[in-house]
């Protein structure tokens, strides 16, 4: 990798033979095989991919533009006991893909942690899921919780061993043009320091602002979940000497938006907390010591309790104490006594190191909050009508949150950008063995096909559940707890949710989602109509049961 | 699979005759005017539109090229070995150093790969519109318009081709031979510009009551896809044609590598026939010829080429691609 801050004289006269074509194209614009916008994880991973394999590193030139300083992300460290707030479960097929291209090693794996065990509940019911990395074959973890700088950086030392990809930095897209003429023209990408270059595909890793998407006249499908992320590092105690280390991710679903809880290091975890916006904006500006509370409180108090601390909050009781005061009365009026896990005003650190009889089913007690990670991000749900551009849009693919943006709530946005980073990079590599022109529809298809209904099936799967759970009709929590229950007790149920954590083929994965879809459908389903409790729960179990015996009985 | 055999090349030949003359080909000549240029580039755009009428044959030339390049590296594997035949397979420009002819090379399609898998690539179409189209292309793309003339385009024919000493690595000529009107000299003249050793891919529609259906009752009348008249089922050649073809053929002595020792052919020296053995079946052995079926799958959009075992004749029913190798000692 060339990393070019402001490179000079980018524009080199091109020589072409044929005359009369001068008048067509830009004689300016410098010819790139491959132009990537954006160096997020799914641009870098690309690139990556492709530098990996010998076919197309020696036939391929490649240039991958990224507005932000990368600099900064290869030479990026921390303290070994602090984190980004910027994390993300990377599942095994991730990783298969990421040790594939080379690029698995080079990410810092002391930062990383393995998830062993999720934790779902049901904020309302407590009905409960617990799936665990034992239950699934050949495989001993679910994912690893990676900071996103760790990834990027390793795809960064891996590029900066390749010279063949040319990496742009702190230089911004600032328009997309078609090359005049009526011929087989190729996107002209205009950059921030005046260059131009021509490109003979052009991939939007632009993330969900894409500019790439909007230059290929691909339209978005989608809306805003009204709903922020707050995202910070957390401290807290190591887990106690009879309890099983730090590798069991917690999710309370509230009916204002899953907390979840996810572990980093032995006592590091990072939050992600999605929820209203004017709570996600109380809770941002509330100092650290009050949050730590509020989120220890979010995955203890009884629902009601819960809603009442937000609504104290937002009264502007903002002072820790005031605040410690309110959990604790709630506390008591809820019955839970100062030993229970579940106190968390009480008993601020366990004492003796005997941790209480339901501690497994909690996360540790938040003790403070790493400074300066508080941040909040909007949440989206948008899949792009198509991932290849057409006509006027022709040589233009898109990859990661440019193509689709989803919920974080199943950790998977980042997981679906470098799936779709592995489809295209094998596609492009049997364009190139089969002589075939990588920008052409006919090269890319195969991308699109395996992609898009693969990742739309996944998406509408974290919709219906986010819209499920968002609920706090009484018929529907009902529905739902038992829903949740019969899940539990329906193992290959359990093991189909479990395949979109884990390994496992792609194929798997698929029938995993499938099958999660089709059950909380029956859910949702059964929410909207308004027929007799009784028989929505009987149609829901109906089908959880008949999905069950699908899998039971091998039809696929 | 209903328009499995469109014939894009023969429609847009006749689109092109009806429109407007052409009147000097764009790439040879160096008095090209503007007028000319945008009429090709209109055509041009035309063909390759990948999504347009011609979407099918677009589709299909990932299959072809995959073929060509099964075959060599099976012909590699057979001359030198394993080793060699691994080296080659790991470079992506599997026809580095080859002379490789298409005839009848419509819009460029095939042509443009050949190049790009390093082959020094002449396409040749007895139409001159088409050889217009397929050079406003590749011009358009530096990666064929820069890589030293390894891409050339000419309009004339295989027979004319005949009268000049040059021969081919490989002569491919795709979804050609059901049209001409004289299959037997077209034949001969493509094999002729085969050197000893070299390959000879043709692709094309077996004449059987399915291909009857698909090509001409469909897409011609039924479904109107290709204009009525494109094709002509008795036109239609069945592989076991091809074969007995090259049972019988034999290099004639001045087509061989070098023209000048012609004379010298005794009467028990005379070459052998291309195809030497077959089996029961009536199929030739895999290091002489082979056939294989190529079928459109509706549902996925793409072609499918047949595995050998799927039927003896590794279903041949519509369209299909047929390999013969010229031996080394002919
Ligand atoms: C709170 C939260 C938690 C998440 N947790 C998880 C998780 O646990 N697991 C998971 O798999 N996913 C998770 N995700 C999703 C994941 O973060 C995203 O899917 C992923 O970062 C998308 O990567 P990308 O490379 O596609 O896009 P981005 O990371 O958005 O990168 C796009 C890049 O393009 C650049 N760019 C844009 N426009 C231009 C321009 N005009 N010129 C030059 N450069 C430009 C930008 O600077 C940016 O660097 C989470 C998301 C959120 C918000």
């Amino acid at each position: 990798m060339a990393l070019f801050a402001t490179p000079r004289s980018l524009a080199r006269l091109r020589c072409r033979r044929r005359l009369f074509l001068r008048s067509f194209s830009s004689e300016h614009a410098r010819d790139n095989d491959i132009v990537i916008v954006g160096g997020g994880p799914a641009g870098l991973a690309l690139a990556a991919a492709l530098a990996s394999n010998p076919t197309a590193k020696n036939s391929l030139k490649i240039t991958l533009i990224e507005g932000g300083d990368l600099s900064k992300i290869q030479d990026w460290s921390m303290p070994p006991n602090a984190y980004s707030n910027r994390v993300s479960s990377i599942t095994d097929t991730s990783q298969h893909f990421l040790n594939k291209i080379g690029i698995w090693h080079y990410v810092e794996h002391a930062r990383t942690n393995p998830i062993h065990q999720m934790q779902v509940w049901d904020g309302i019911s407590g009905a409960r899921i617990t799936f665990d990395a034992s239950e699934i074959p050949e495989s001993n973890e679910m994912a690893r919780m990676t900071e996103n700088l760790n990834l990027q950086r390793a795809l960064l030392r891996k590029l900066s061993d390749t010279p063949s990809v040319r990496v742009i930095q702190s230089v911004k897209v600032e328009s997309i043009q078609r090359e005049a003429g009526d011929r087989n023209d190729w996107p002209l990408v205009h950059l921030s320091n005046g260059a131009t270059l021509r490109a003979r595909l052009l991939v939007g890793a632009d993330g969900f602002n894409s500019p790439v998407r909007s230059f290929a006249g691909i339209s978005s499908y989608g809306w805003s979940y009204d709903t922020q992320a707050v995202v910070a590092t957390l401290n807290h105690a190591p887990r106690g000497p009879f309890q099983a280390p730090n590798n069991t991710a917690y999710q309370r679903f509230l009916p204002t938006g899953p907390i979840a809880f996810l572990p980093l290091s032995p006592c590091t975890s990072s939050l992600v907390w999605s929820t209203k916006p004017h709570l996600a904006a109380a809770l941002n500006k509330s100092s650290p010591g009050v949050l730590a509370q509020l989120i220890n409180a979010a995955f203890r108090l009884p629902e009601p309790s819960f809603q009442y601390i937000c609504k104290r909050l937002l009264e502007g009781v903002n002072s820790s104490e005031e605040i410690k005061e309110e959990i604790a009365f709630r506390e008591r009026s809820d019955g839970i006594s100062s030993h229970s896990a579940y106190a968390s005003a009480t008993s601020m650190i366990s004492d003796g190191g005997i941790s209480p009889d339901d501690a497994d089913a909690l996360p540790p007690l938040v003790i403070s909050i790493q400074q300066g990670t508080i941040a909040s991000f909007p949440l989206r749900y948008n899949h792009a009508e198509s991932y290849l551009g057409e006509g006027a849009g022709s040589r233009t693919v898109l990859v990661g949150d440019a193509a689709h943006t989803v919920h974080p709530l199943a950790g998977q946005g980042l997981n679906m950008g470098l799936g779709d980073v592995d489809a295209l990079s094998r596609c492009i590599i049997q364009a190139l063995t089969h002589g075939g022109d990588i920008g052409s529809y006919t090269a890319l298809m195969p991308y699109a096909r395996e992609r898009y209904f693969e990742n739309h099936k996944v998406m509408s799967a974290i919709d219906k559940l986010h819209k499920v759970y968002s609920s706090t009709a009484q018929p529907v929590v009902w529905a739902r707890s038992v829903g949740l229950e019969v899940v539990n007790e329906l193992d290959s149920v359990k093991a189909a949710l479990m395949m979109n954590a884990g390994a496992s083929s792609r194929l798997q994965n698929a029938n995993g989602w499938d099958l999660f879809a089709k059950s909380v459908g029956s859910l949702a389903g059964a929410a909207s109509t308004s027929k007799m409790v009784g028989e929505m729960v009987g149609a829901g179990i109906q089908v959880l049961a008949k999905n069950a015996g699908e899998r039971f009985f091998g039809r696929h | 699979m209903l328009s499995a055999a469109v014939r894009p090349t023969t429609r847009l030949l006749r689109f092109c005759q009806n429109t407007r003359c052409f009147q000097s080909a764009a790439a040879t000549s160096s008095t090209v005017n503007a007028a000319e240029i945008a009429h090709f580039s209109r055509l041009s755009s035309l063909w390759w539109n990948e999504q347009g009428e011609f979407s099918l044959l677009h589709r299909m030339n990932p299959v072809r090229v995959h073929y060509i390049r099964e075959k060599l590296l099976e012909a590699t594997w057979e001359d030198q070995g394993e080793d060699a035949r691994r080296v080659l397979e790991s470079k992506c420009a599997v026809l580095t150093g080859m002379d490789v002819l298409d005839v009848g090379c419509g819009g460029g399609l095939l042509s443009e790969s050949l190049a790009r898998l390093g082959a020094r690539t002449l396409g040749i179409d007895a139409s001159e519109s088409n050889i217009g189209i397929a050079s406003t292309h590749a011009s358009g793309d530096p990666q064929l318009s820069s890589s030293g003339n390894s891409l050339q385009y000419r309009h004339t024919s295989a027979e004319q081709l005949v009268k000049e000493p040059k021969r081919f690595d490989a002569v491919c000529s795709m979804e050609v031979i059901e049209h001409v009107d004289n299959p037997v000299a077209f034949l001969s003249a493509c094999a002729q510009l085969v050197k000893p050793g070299g390959h000879l891919f043709l692709s094309t529609i077996a004449r059987t009551p399915l291909s009857y259906f698909i090509t001409i009752l469909a897409a011609e009348y039924v479904f109107h896809k290709v204009a009525v008249g494109t094709h002509t089922y008795s036109k239609f050649i069945n592989p076991s044609e091809l074969i007995s073809f090259f049972q019988t053929y034999r290099s004639s002595p001045s087509s061989s590598s070098n023209p000048t020792n012609s004379g010298h052919i005794g009467s028990d020296a005379s070459p052998r026939p291309w195809i030497t053995h077959t089996y029961a079946h009536g199929l030739p052995t895999r290091s002489e010829a082979e056939v294989r079926g190529i079928v459109y799958i509706p549902w996925s959009g793409e072609w499918k080429l047949m595995s050998r075992s799927s039927t003896p004749w590794g279903a041949v029913e519509c369209n299909y691609l047929f390999w013969v190798r010229r031996p080394l000692d002919s």
